[in-house]
C-alpha cells in the first residue's frame, strides 16, 4: 500500500512538471516545443541496418515516424532538417521483449463480505485476464525514460498482478501526448507466482488452477457455439476470466509465461505441452540447462537482461584454507556459467530476445558487455535487442532493422555500440529525435591513476519534484573509502542521513549506494558520477523509480594540498 | 551439467539428450556378498548379476560378461534399495494448504532434482522415496514416487514413471487447526474432517454421473446437452473411487483411523495405506482386514497432544496382526539412517531380520504399488540396490554404495565434500566444521536460565 502511494506520488510530481507537452496550438506555441518539422535526416554517417551489417557510410531520411530512405546519393526535401552524422553510428531502435517499465501495479479490489480464502473470487486470487496492460501503463514515467535514454524503441508491457495477470501490448517508447500504441492484446502475462493466504497459493496450486481456468474456457467456447447455433441450450455463464482467456485458447495470443529458473522453464513448457497454447517464456534468469528443450520445443525466450551481482566474488578474500577456497571456486564458476548462457544460447541456434522486467535500465550495457565477454557474440546481442524480439513479438514487418518503409526508431551513437567510450548520443523513436547529453572524457581517463573523492561534498539532485540536495562526506583512510549522506526524510521531518555502501572509484568516477527508508519499505539508491577537480555531475538511480540526474560540489578544504 | 552428469555420460556413453529421453541404466556383477534378498532369505557368498538395469541373476561364481565392471563385496551385505514411503525431499512445495480438499494439485509438478537431500538419502542406502503433498488439508495433493537418480536436471528423470498414482489425505489436528481454527471454516474438529471426506466423495460421484450424462446424450438426434463444467479437483475423487489412485493419509488416532476405514468401506475403497498411524496398535486387525497397511515411526512420538498415546512396539503389533507394515522418515534427516529405524522393531518386538527388512524394502514397495518392480533382490527386478559394511539392521551398518537400475549413484569411497548441483553466484556459503567446539556441555541451555535473569537481573 505504502509502496503504491510512494508511486502514486512520484507519478504525481512527475506529471505536474511536464504535462501540455507538444499539444496543438491554434496560433503559436507558448512552450516552444513544438516540432518545426517530421522529417530528419541523418547524413553521412555509419550505418548499421541489422545484427549482422557491418556497417557504411550513408544518409537516412525519416519522415511522419517511418524510414524513407537509406543511401548515398538520396535528394534531401527543403523540410528535411539535418543531423550531421559523420561521427555518428547507426543501429536500429531496440526493442524490449517483455517491459514493466511506465506499469502501475493496480490497487487491489476490496475483499467482499463473504470471502473465503479457500474458494476466493478470480480477481482477488490473481486471475485477471480480462485486464489491459494500457490501463496500468504512463508514457510519462521515469522509467520509460530511463529505457529510452538505454536505447530501446519498442516495449511490450505486461500488466502487473497474480498468476494470470492480464493482456499485454506492444508500444513505441515515444512521443508524450500519443498513445504510442502499436499492438494491442499482443500476449497475455502469466506466471507460477500464487496468491497470498488463499487458493491458489503456491506454484503447484498455481499450475492446477491454470488448467482448471484453461480447460473450462475451453468448455465454455464449446457451450457458447452450441447455444448461438441452436435452441433449448442453457444459457452458458460467460465470465470475464473465460471471455478474457478465449484469445488464448483459440490459438490468437501466446502466454508471455515469466519463468526464473530451468525447472520453471520445464513447468511452463509441461503445461504448454499439455494444454497446447502458444508460449512465450519470460524472465529466464538460470536456464544453461534446458538449453536443448528450449531448441527442441522451439520456445520463444525473452533473457532477462540482467547479470548476476559479483558482490560476493569481490568480497572473497585471499588468507583463506583451502575448504574455503573450493567454496569461492565453485561462486566463482556460478558466476561465469550464468554471463555464459546467452552465448550458449546463441551457438545452440535459439533466436532470443531479452526482457527488462526485474533490471535496471542503467546497468543494461554492463550486461551486456559481460555477456558478450563470456561468448555471446555482437551481432548475437544486436539480433537479440532488435530483429529476433520484433520476430518473437511478431513485428519484423515494421520494425528490428533499418530498411524503407519501417518504423523509424534508431539507436544513434558516438561509436561502434557496446565498445567502452561508446555513448548514446539519440534515440530516434517513431520519428521523434530524444537527444542526450554525451559526457566529455577527460583525456588520460585510463592512466590508472583513481581520483580521490574524500571530502565534504554538497549536493543537488533534480528530480520530477524539483530539487532536493543535502551534503555527503567521504573519508579515507589508508585504502578504505567510508561516508555518509544527508537527505530529505521522506516520511517529512526535515533531514536524515545514511551510511554509504559500495563507496567505488574507478578513473574518475565515483559511485556508491546507500539505503533509504521511505514508509517502512526500504529504498536502495544508487549514485555514480565524474568527478572534475572539485565538482561531480552524474545520475542517482532508485530501485523501481528511475533515475534522475545529480550534480555536487567540494566544499574548499583548509587544508593545503600536497 | 554438473560433474557427475558428465561422469556417468561418458561412463554410460550416453548423450545427454538420449538421457533425456530414457534414464540411464547400468550393468555391474556384485561378488561374493551376504545377500539380503528381503523375500527369498539370505545367500551367503553370492554374486549378483545385473545388465541393463535389470537384476539378471543372483547366484555363486558367476563370471562378468564382457565390459561389465566387478565390485568385489566380499565381507559385505548387499540389500534391496530402501524405500522411504514418507518423504518430503525435492519437493519446491510440499503444501497447498489453502482449501481442504486439493486433490487437483500434483506433485509432480514441482519435483525438485537439485535438491541435496537426494543425495544424503542415497548415501543412506535409499533409492525411492514417496515424495508426498504435506498433511494441511483433508485431502492433499497427488504425489509423486521417485527414483534418487542424483545429477538428472529434469524432474522427469528422477520420477518414476510407472509407479501407480498415490494421493495424501489428513486426518485430526493439522486440517482441523489450518482450517478450522485458522480459517474459520470446516474442518474444525475430527467429525469435520469426516465430514468434509463424505461430501467431497458424494459430490465425486455426482460429477461422475453428470459426466456420464452428458457423454450419453451428447450425440443423440436433438440433443441440447451441454458438457459440465470441469473440475479435476472432482476428477481425482472419482479416480480414487475407481481404485485408480491409492490414498496414504496422514493419521494417527484410533478412532480416526477406524472412521477412514468405515468411509472407506462405504464408498467402496479398497486402496488405503495409513501414515504415521501412531495408535494404529489398537485398531491392528481391522487395518490388517480392510486396508494396505500403515506405514509408521520405529519410535518418534509426543510433539503434540494427538501423538501422546504411541508405543514402540507399534510396527510390530501392526506386523503380527498381519497389516502390511512399513517404517518412513518424513524427515530429511531420518531418511539418511532407515536401517537403524528397522532395526528397532527386533528390540521393540522382536521381529526376524527378514521381517525388519521387510518394513522399509517389499513392504513399503507394496504399499506403493511397485512391489512387481523393486523391494527386494529377485532377478528381473530393477537393479536398485545399497551395499553395507556390517549387517544394515547393526548398529555399526556403514552404506557402502547404492545403485539405481545399476548405475552407481553414491560410494562412500567416492564422495567428495561438496555434491551441490546448484551454486549461488552471489552466495558464499562457509564451509561447516562440526566438533570444533571445546565443550558443549551447556550448548542450548541457555533459555533454562531466562526466568532467573528475569527475576534477578535489574539492569535493561
Amino acid at each position: 500500500m505504502k509502496r503504491t502511494l510512494l508511486k502514486a506520488s512520484v507519478l504525481g510530481m512527475m506529471l505536474a512538471g511536464v504535462l501540455g507537452w507538444d499539444q496543438a496550438y491554434g496560433q503559436s506555441d507558448p512552450t516552444g516545443k513544438k516540432q518545426v518539422t517530421s522529417t530528419y535526416a541523418i547524413t553521412n554517417a555509419t550505418v548499421f541496418a541489422n545484427a549482422s551489417s557491418s556497417g557504411s557510410k550513408a544518409t537516412v531520411l525519416i519522415k511522419d515516424g517511418v524510414i524513407k530512405a537509406i543511401g548515398s546519393n538520396i535528394s534531401l526535401p527543403a523540410e528535411a532538417q539535418e543531423i550531421k552524422g559523420d561521427s555518428l553510428f547507426i543501429y536500429p531502435g531496440f526493442i524490449d521483449g517483455a517491459s514493466r517499465a511506465g506499469i502501475t501495479r493496480p490497487e487491489d479490489p476490496k475483499r467482499p463480505d463473504n470471502f473465503v480464502s479457500s474458494n476466493p473470487p478470480d480477481e482477488i486470487a490473481g486471475i485477471t485476464p480480462w485486464r489491459n496492460a494500457l490501463d496500468q501503463f504512463s508514457i510519462k514515467s521515469s522509467q520509460v525514460d530511463d529505457l529510452r535514454k538505454a536505447g530501446f524503441t519498442l516495449a511490450q508491457i505486461l500488466p502487473d498482478g497474480g498468476m494470470i495477470a492480464g493482456k499485454s501490448a506492444i508500444v513505441v517508447l515515444g512521443d508524450e501526448s500519443s498513445t504510442n500504441l502499436v499492438k494491442e492484446n499482443s500476449g497475455l502475462a502469466a506466471s507460477l507466482q500464487g496468491s497470498r493466504g488463499m487458493y491458489p497459493g503456491t506454484a503447484v496450486g498455481v499450475m492446477a488452477k491454470f488448467r482448471d481456468v484453461y480447460k473450462n474456457t475451453e468448455l465454455t467456447q464449446e457451450r457458447i457455439a452450441k447455444f448461438t447455433s441452436s435452441t433449448g441450450i442453457s444459457r452458458p455463464e460467460m465470465t470475464p476470466t473465460y471471455m478474457g482467456m478465449s484469445d488464448v485458447v483459440d490459438g490468437q495470443v501466446p502466454v508471455v509465461f515469466t519463468v526464473g529458473n530451468d525447472l520453471e522453464v520445464r513447468r511452463a513448457i509441461s503445461l504448454q505441452e499439455e494444454l497446447g497454447f502458444n508460449l512465450v517464456l519470460t524472465g529466464l534468469e538460470e536456464y544453461d540447462a534446458v538449453i536443448d528443450l528450449i531448441k527442441s520445443s522451439g520456445t520463444k525466450v525473452l533473457i532477462k537482461l540482467e547479470i548476476p551481482d559479483d558482490k560476493a566474488i569481490k568480497a572473497q578474500k585471499e588468507d583463506v584454507n583451502e575448504d574455503v577456497k573450493a567454496q569461492y571456486e565453485k561462486v566463482k564458476e556460478a558466476y561465469d556459467l550464468a554471463i555464459s548462457q546467452a552465448g550458449k544460447l546463441e551457438k545452440a541456434g535459439v533466436p532470443f530476445a531479452f526482457t527488462t522486467v526485474g533490471a535496471q535500465a542503467s546497468d543494461i550495457s554492463k550486461a551486456i558487455t559481460k555477456m558478450m565477454e563470456a561468448g555471446l557474440s555482437k551481432e548475437g546481442a544486436i539480433a537479440a535487442l532488435t530483429s529476433n524480439a520484433a520476430s518473437i513479438l511478431g513485428i519484423e514487418r515494421i520494425a528490428g532493422t533499418l530498411d524503407n518503409g519501417k518504423m523509424a526508431n534508431m539507436v544513434i551513437t558516438t561509436g561502434p555500440i557496446f565498445e567502452e567510450d561508446s555513448q548514446i548520443k539519440h534515440v530516434v523513436v517513431d520519428g521523434k529525435i530524444f537527444d542526450y547529453e554525451i559526457s566529455k572524457k577527460k583525456n588520460g581517463k585510463d592512466d590508472g591513476k583513481a581520483v580521490d573523492p574524500s571530502g565534504n561534498w554538497t549536493y543537488t539532485s533534480e528530480t520530477p519534484a524539483g530539487s532536493s540536495g543535502g551534503n555527503f562526506t567521504i573519508e579515507k583512510s589508508d585504502s578504505d573509502l567510508s561516508g555518509e549522506i544527508t537527505y530529505d526524510d521522506p516520511q517529512g521531518g526535515g533531514e536524515t542521513s545514511s551510511p554509504l555502501k559500495e563507496i567505488e572509484v574507478s578513473g574518475s568516477n565515483l559511485s556508491f549506494s546507500f539505503g533509504v527508508n521511505a514508509g517502512g519499505m526500504s529504498l536502495d539508491v544508487k549514485v555514480s558520477g565524474e568527478i572534475n577537480g572539485d565538482t561531480m555531475s552524474g545520475n542517482m538511480t532508485i530501485t523501481d523509480f528511475g533515475s534522475y540526474s545529480i550534480t555536487a560540489n567540494r566544499t574548499p578544504s583548509l587544508i593545503a594540498k600536497k | 551439467m554438473n560433474k557427475l552428469n558428465y561422469f556417468l555420460t561418458a561412463l554410460l556413453g550416453l548423450s545427454m539428450q538420449f538421457a533425456f529421453a530414457q534414464t540411464p541404466k547400468g550393468s555391474v556383477l556384485i561378488k561374493n556378498a551376504t545377500v539380503l534378498t528381503v523375500t527369498n532369505g539370505t545367500l551367503e557368498n553370492t554374486d549378483v548379476l545385473v545388465e541393463d538395469g535389470v537384476i539378471k541373476r543372483i547366484a555363486q561364481d558367476i563370471s562378468a560378461p564382457n565390459g561389465v565392471e566387478t565390485i568385489d563385496a566380499t565381507g559385505k551385505y548387499v540389500m534391496p534399495g530402501i524405500i522411504d514411503a514418507h518423504s518430503h525431499v525435492a519437493l519446491d512445495v510440499v503444501n497447498e494448504a489453502t482449501n481442504p480438499i486439493v486433490a487437483e494439485v500434483r506433485m509432480k509438478d514441482v519435483v525438485n532434482p537439485y535438491e541435496i537431500g537426494i543425495y544424503r538419502a542415497l548415501a543412506g542406502g535409499v533409492t525411492i522415496s514417496h515424495a508426498m503433498h504435506g498433511s494441511a488439508n483433508v485431502i492433499g495433493g497427488q504425489n509423486a514416487t521417485l527414483k534418487h537418480r542424483w545429477g538428472s536436471t529434469d524432474p522427469a528423470d528422477i520420477i518414476m514413471q510407472d509407479a501407480p498414482r498415490t494421493i495424501k489425505f489428513a486426518l485430526g489436528e493439522n486440517p482441523t487447526r489450518v482450517h478450522g481454527r485458522g480459517n474459520g471454516i470446516q474442518p474444525r474438529s475430527r467429525m469435520g474432517v469426516e465430514a468434509i471426506l463424505r461430501n467431497g466423495f458424494s459430490e465425486a460421484l455426482q460429477y461422475k454421473k453428470a459426466w456420464e450424462t452428458y457423454e450419453s446424450s451428447k450425440d443423440e438426434r436433438g440433443s441440447t446437452a451441454v458438457a459440465p463444467k470441469y473440475n479435476e479437483r472432482l476428477q481425482t475423487l472419482v479416480d480414487i473411487l475407481d481404485g485408480k489412485i491409492i490414498i496414504h493419509c496422514h493419521s494417527y488416532r484410533a478412532d480416526e483411523i477406524y472412521m477412514l476405514i468405515n468411509v472407506a468401506r462405504d464408498f467402496g475403497i479398497t486402496k488405503l495405506v495409513f501414515q504415521h498411524t501412531n495408535e494404529g496398535f489398537k485398531v491392528a486387525p481391522e487395518i490388517a482386514e480392510y486396508t494396505m497397511g500403515a506405514s509408521v515411526f520405529a519410535d518418534w512420538w509426543a510433539y503434540k497432544f494427538e501423538v501422546y498415546y504411541s508405543t514402540a512396539f507399534n510396527a510390530a503389533i501392526l506386523q503380527k496382526n498381519g497389516a502390511l507394515t512399513s517404517i518412513n522418515s518424513d524427515s530429511a534427516e531420518l531418511i539418511r539412517h532407515l536401517y537403524h529405524e528397522a532395526g528397532k522393531t527386533q528390540r521393540y518386538g522382536g521381529l526376524t531380520d527378514d521381517e525388519a527388512l521387510a518394513m522399509i524394502t517389499i513392504n513399503p514397495a507394496k504399499q506403493l504399488g511397485i512391489d512387481d518392480k523393486v523391494g527386494s533382490l529377485e532377478e528381473g527386478k530393477h537393479a536398485d540396490i545399497a551395499i553395507f559394511e556390517g549387517h544394515p539392521l547393526s548398529t555399526y551398518a556403514v552404506p557402502q554404495m547404492t545403485f539405481v537400475d545399476g548405475v552407481k549413484y553414491f560410494d562412500i569411497k567416492e564422495d567428495p565434500d561438496d555434491q551441490r548441483q546448484r551454486i549461488s553466484a552471489t552466495e558464499t556459503v562457509e564451509p561447516i566444521y562440526l566438533g570444533h567446539e571445546d565443550h558443549r556441555c551447556m550448548q542450548d541451555t541457555e533459555h533454562l536460565f531466562e526466568t532467573a535473569n528475569a527475576l534477578f537481573n535489574t539492569e535493561k
